[in-house]
C-alpha cells in the first residue's frame, strides 16, 4: 500500500519525462490547447460580463480515480479536492504548519485518547451542517476493507482498524466489524479517537485529505463505489465543484463558506492537459493563467524566467530524493564504503549544473519544510574527495562495475550520469547508469531485491511531520524500507517519540533517531526538491503550498 | 532495379553471337572471334580461359581499351566523377576515425576523469574544445570522434551479415528454383513486411542490453536485429539477378563442359550477378548507420557508457537544451549525416557506373 506513495513522488518526476518525450508532439498539442484556450477565453469574457465575477484557469490533469478523498492519492485529483474539502486541520500554505480548521480543539493527555471538538455552523455545499458523525462514518467507510480505498491505511493507527480488513485479496469473507472501536460520537460536535499505540503527531496527520468529513449525500449514494457522488463531490471547502468532465474541472466559490481560509476569485477552471509542455506554452502566451509544472529543459539557463518575466515563482516542497544501497550487494555493506560513495559527490555542483538550482543539496533525511527538521544529520553528505578516497581505500574498493539504477522515464539519467562521473573521477571506480524502461520495472527490481549496486528512491510527504520521513522508510520491516535497514535502537527511538507527551519532545526524539541514520547510512540523501510555477499577466500574485499545489485563496488579479 | 543489370557483357566491338559463349564476362576480356585466333591456341579458351591466355591473346588482335571488363569499365567511369572521390575521402576519414580515434582527438573520451568536468556543463565552443561541452561537461569533439566507432562498426557488420545471408539464399533460390525458391521467397516476404525500425525496436526490447554488457555484444545485438530484417532486400535483388544470368550462354557453356554446380555458381554466376547487390548494400549501409542512431536515440540500441552519436543526439535534443546549447546537438548530428551521406553517395556513383541504361 505504502509503495503507492513512492509512486506518487515518482509520478510527478515521470511528468518531467513525458515532457521530454512529448517534444515532438508538443507543438501540435500546444496548438490545439491554444485554440481551446482562446475559445474558453471568449466564452469566459461573455460569462464574466454577465455575472461580473472574476475567474482564472489553472493547469489540471486527468485524475487517476473518481474524486473521493479516501481514494485519491495523486495530485491531479488532489489539487481539486484540496479546494473542495475542509479538514479538521489546515496546513499553512507557507510553512505547512498545522492550524485548526473545522476543529475547535483536539486534545489528549496520553497521546492515545483524543477528544475532537468541532466548530459550529460549518456547512457542506448542499447546506447540511458538518457534524461529528460525518467524520466517524466517513472514516469507518474508508477503513472498511471491501470498499477498497487507496488511502485506508491512514486509519491504521486507530483502534479497531484491523477488524475492518479483509482476510485475503478477494475479500471472500466479510471483515469482523464495520466500525472501528476507537471512534465514538459523543454529541453533534464532539467525537473521540483512540489509537492503538501512542501517536503524538495525530493532529498533524488529520490535515490529510483522507480525513475530510463526508456529507449525508455521500452515504445516500447507492453505488458501492460512490461513483455518482464522486462525479461532483460535496465538501465543506471554500470552493464547490460545478463541472467535471475530461476537458476541465470547474470550481465556483462557495457563498456560505464560514471558515478562515476563503477562496479569492469567483471561478477556477482546472483545464486538463496531457503535456506540461503544452500547458507551459499556453501560460507563456497568456492562454492559461497558471501552471504548477515547468518542463525540465526550460529550467536550464533560466529560460523559463525569460519566457515568463515577473510571473514565475518557486517553492520548497516536501520531497526528498535519496540513493539506496542494495541490501544484496555485499561490497556496499561497510560503513566506510557508504560514506565514501556519499562524500565523493559534489551535490551542490550537480544541483547547479543539472537542475539549475531547482534542487537543494540534502544534509539529512528529512525535508526542511516539515516541523522537526534539523539540518546536518548526514555528516557524510559533505563533499570531501580526499577523505572519500581514503575511506574508499580503507573499505577495500569496489570490484566490478557499480551501477546506479534509475527509471528511464523520469528524467533521472542526467543526474545519475553526473553522480557516476564524480565517483569515477574522485574514487577511480567503474560506474554505469542502468536505466529501466519505466518506473514499474524499477520498482519490480527493487521489491524483488534483484538489483545490485545503488538505486534511487524518492519520497513525497503525506503530512508535514518529521515522522513521515523516518517511520515509513527506515523502521524495521516498514513497507517502503527498500534498503532493508534495521536498527533496534532506531526503532526504539521512533516508539518513544510517538509516545512523547509534547510535540517538541517528540521532535527531539525523532531528531535523535535521524542522527542514528547518520551513523548507519542506510541511504545517501541527495537533495530536497523545489517546485517551479508560472502564471499569466492576468494574475498579480499567487502562492504555492509545500505540497506543490496552488493556494487558491492567495490569488490576486491585476 | 534488377532489370537494369544484365549479367552478361554489354560492351565491346565483337559479335556477341559468336564470342560470348566462349569467354566469361567476368574475366579480364572476352574472346574475339575464334576464327581470328591461331588454330593451335583456339582450344585453350574453350576449355578454360585463363588470365594468362587472355592477356596473351588479346593485345594481338584487339585494342585493350575496348575489351574492358564490367568492373574496369565501372572504375574508369567512377574515377572521373568528383562525387566518387568526395565520398571515398569522407568514408576513409570516418573509417580511420573509427579505427584510431586517438589520431583525431588527443583526449580519450572514455576517460571520464580527463574528458568531463561538470563545472563546464553546456559551455559553448572555445579554444580547448572546438565543439563545446555537453550536459555532463564532457568535450563534445572528443565524444563525437570516439562515437564514430559504434556507427561504422554497426554499419559495416550489418551490411556484411545482411549481404552474406541475402547473397547465399538469393543464389540458392535463383539457381535451384522450384520449391526451395518458393520457400525462401515467402520467408523473405514475411521479413520484408516488417519495417526495419519497428522490428528493431521489438527485437532489442526482447534482448535488452545493460551497462554491464560487453561492447561487442551490444554492437552485435544491434547488428543482428538489423541484419535479420535487412537481408530480404538483398535476397530479392540477388535472386532476380541470378535468374537473369542463369540462362546466359557462358553459363550454359560452363555447364556443358562439365562444370559442377558449385563451380558454375562461384565462378560464373555470382561474379556476374553481384553488381546490383553491391550497389544496394552500399546505400543500405548508410541507412543502417542512421537506424542504429535512431535505436540508440530511443534508448534501446547501444547503452551508456558506450559513446555513440545516437546516444549523444538523444541526450541533447530536449527543446530547452536545443535553445540553450545547440552545439551539443549539432556536431554529432553533422557527423552522423555526413557518414550516412558518404555511403549513399558512393552507392549512387557505383550504380551509375554499373548501370548500362544510365550511360
Amino acid at each position: 500500500m505504502r509503495a503507492s506513495r513512492v509512486i506518487m513522488a515518482a509520478a510527478s518526476a515521470a511528468v518531467f519525462a513525458l515532457v521530454l518525450s512529448a517534444c515532438g508532439s508538443g507543438a501540435g498539442d500546444g496548438g490545439d490547447a491554444a485554440s481551446t484556450g482562446s475559445d474558453d477565453a471568449a466564452t469566459a469574457g461573455s460569462d464574466g460580463a454577465a455575472t461580473g465575477g472574476t475567474e482564472v484557469s489553472i493547469r489540471g490533469c486527468t485524475p487517476e480515480n473518481p474524486l473521493i478523498v479516501t481514494n485519491t492519492n495523486e495530485v491531479c485529483g488532489g489539487n481539486v479536492l484540496d479546494a473542495v474539502t475542509s479538514r479538521l486541520v489546515h496546513y499553512n500554505s507557507d510553512t505547512a504548519a498545522p492550524e485548526l480548521d473545522l476543529a475547535e480543539s483536539i486534545e489528549s493527555t496520553d497521546q492515545i485518547n483524543f477528544t475532537v471538538k468541532l466548530k459550529q455552523g460549518y456547512l457542506f455545499h448542499d447546506g447540511t451542517e458538518v457534524k461529528a458523525k460525518n467524520f466517524v462514518d466517513a472514516w469507518n467507510w474508508a477503513a472498511y476493507g471491501p470498499n477498497g480505498q487507496l488511502n485506508s491505511y491512514f486509519f491504521e493507527p486507530i483502534e479497531g482498524y484491523a477488524d475492518l480488513q479483509c482476510a485475503d485479496e478477494e475479500c471472500a469473507a466479510a471483515p469482523a466489524a464495520e466500525a472501528m472501536s476507537g471512534l465514538a460520537v459523543v454529541d453533534d460536535y464532539t467525537f473521540t479517537i483512540k489509537t492503538v499505540s501512542p501517536t503524538s503527531n495525530l493532529t498533524v496527520r488529520l490535515g490529510y485529505n483522507a480525513f475530510a468529513p463526508q456529507p449525508d449525500a455521500f452515504f445516500a449514494d447507492t453505488d458501492p463505489k460512490k461513483a455518482n457522488f464522486a462525479q461532483l463531490p460535496i465538501g465543506s471547502g471554500p470552493y464547490k465543484i460545478v463541472e467535471n468532465d475530461d476537458q476541465a474541472m470547474v470550481l465556483e466559490k462557495f457563498a456560505d463558506y464560514s471558515g478562515q481560509y476563503p477562496g479569492s476569485v469567483d471561478k477556477v477552471t482546472f483545464r486538463i492537459y496531457d503535456s506540461t509542455e503544452a500547458a507551459y506554452t499556453d501560460v507563456v502566451a497568456n492562454n492559461l493563467d497558471a501552471t504548477d509544472q515547468i518542463p525540465g529543459p526550460q529550467l536550464i539557463g533560466d529560460l523559463w524566467k525569460d519566457d515568463l518575466p515577473d510571473r514565475w515563482g518557486t517553492k520548497d516542497t516536501g520531497v526528498i530524493q535519496v540513493i539506496t544501497f542494495s541490501p544484496i550487494d555485499e561490497q556496499l555493506e561497510s560503513i566506510e564504503m557508504r560514506q565514501a560513495l556519499s562524500m565523493a559527490v559534489d551535490r551542490a555542483l550537480i544541483t547547479k549544473q543539472i537542475f539549475n538550482d531547482a534542487r537543494t543539496p540534502a544534509t539529512g533525511w528529512v525535508s526542511p519544510v516539515v516541523d522537526g527538521y534539523k539540518a546536518g544529520a548526514c555528516t557524510a553528505c559533505v563533499f570531501d574527495p580526499d577523505k572519500a578516497k581514503e575511506l574508499y581505500d580503507k573499505a577495500g574498493g569496489y570490484t566490478g562495475t557499480l551501477t546506479i539504477s534509475v527509471n528511464g522515464d523520469g528524467g533521472h539519467q542526467e543526474w545519475a550520469e553526473a553522480w557516476c562521473n564524480q565517483l569515477i573521477t574522485n574514487l577511480g571506480l567503474d560506474c554505469a547508469v542502468n536505466a529501466t524502461p519505466d518506473f514499474a520495472t524499477l520498482r519490480k527490481g527493487i521489491n524483488a531485491r534483484e538489483l545490485k549496486g545503488l538505486y534511487r528512491g524518492g519520497w513525497q510527504m503525506d503530512y508535514p511531520s518529521i515522522e513521515n520521513f523516518l517511520t515509513p522508510i527506515y523502521a524495521t520491516g516498514a513497507s517502503s524500507n527498500d534498503g532493508d535497514y534495521s536498527n533496534p535502537k532506531f526503532d526504539d527511538l521512533l516508539k518513544q517519540a510517538a509516545a512523547a507527551s509534547s510535540n517538541d519532545e517528540a521532535n527531539a526524539l525523532y531528531q535523535q533517531a535521524e542522527a542514528i541514520l547518520g551513523q548507519d547510512m542506510p541511504s545517501m540523501p541527495q537533495w530536497y526538491q523545489q517546485s517551479q510555477f508560472g502564471y499569466s499577466t492576468k494574475i498579480k500574485s499567487l502562492k504555492m503550498t509545500p505540497f506543490s499545489t496552488f493556494d487558491l485563496g492567495s490569488i490576486e488579479l491585476n | 532495379m534488377t532489370d537494369n543489370f544484365p549479367g552478361g557483357p554489354v560492351k565491346g566491338p565483337f559479335d556477341p553471337s559468336s564470342s560470348a559463349n566462349l569467354a566469361d564476362a567476368s574475366r579480364t576480356a572476352r574472346a574475339e572471334d575464334p576464327t581470328e585466333v591461331p588454330p593451335d591456341s583456339a582450344a585453350v579458351p574453350l576449355v578454360k580461359p585463363t588470365m594468362a591466355v587472355m592477356a596473351e591473346v588479346v593485345p594481338d588482335v584487339q585494342d585493350v581499351a575496348e575489351a574492358r571488363s564490367l568492373w574496369m569499365d565501372a572504375w574508369i567511369t567512377m574515377r572521373r566523377r568528383p562525387l566518387f572521390w568526395i565520398s571515398v575521402a569522407l568514408i576513409a576519414v570516418f573509417v580511420l576515425m573509427a579505427a584510431f580515434p586517438q589520431l583525431f582527438s588527443p583526449l580519450d573520451a572514455y576517460n571520464i576523469k580527463d574528458a568531463c568536468d561538470l563545472n563546464r556543463a553546456r559551455l559553448g565552443p572555445d579554444a580547448d574544445a572546438i565543439f563545446g561541452y555537453d550536459l555532463q561537461g564532457c568535450d563534445v569533439y572528443a565524444r563525437t570522434i570516439y562515437g564514430a566507432r559504434s556507427s561504422i562498426l554497426v554499419g559495416i557488420f550489418t551490411t556484411l551479415l545482411a549481404t552474406a545471408i541475402g547473397v547465399l539464399l538469393g543464389t540458392m533460390g535463383g539457381f535451384i528454383g522450384r520449391w526451395i525458391d518458393t520457400l525462401m521467397s515467402r520467408t523473405a516476404d514475411i521479413f520484408f513486411a516488417i519495417p526495419l525500425l519497428l522490428g528493431g525496436i521489438i527485437i532489442l526490447y526482447s534482448f535488452p542490453s545493460s551497462p554491464d554488457t560487453p561492447y561487442l555484444l551490444q554492437v552485435f545485438k544491434v547488428v543482428f536485429a538489423m541484419a535479420v530484417l535487412g537481408w530480404p532486400n538483398i535476397f530479392r535483388i540477388m535472386r532476380s539477378s541470378v535468374m537473369q544470368v542463369k540462362p546466359a550462354e557462358y553459363v550454359m557453356a560452363a555447364r556443358a563442359l562439365g562444370g559442377n554446380a558449385p563451380h558454375v555458381i562461384m565462378g560464373h554466376i555470382i561474379p556476374n550477378a553481384i553488381a546490383p547487390v553491391i550497389v544496394v548494400a552500399t546505400i543500405d549501409l548508410g541507412a543502417y548507420i542512421a537506424t542504429e542512431a535512431t535505436l540508440s536515440f530511443l534508448g534501446i540500441g547501444l547503452q551508456n557508457p558506450i559513446i555513440s552519436w545516437g546516444i549523444d543526439i538523444s541526450a541533447a535534443s530536449a527543446l530547452g537544451y536545443v535553445r540553450q546549447a545547440p552545439h551539443m546537438l549539432i556536431f554529432p548530428s553533422i557527423f552522423l549525416s555526413l557518414t550516412v551521406l558518404a555511403f549513399i553517395m558512393l552507392g549512387e556513383v557505383v550504380r551509375d557506373a554499373l548501370d548500362p541504361k544510365l550511360k
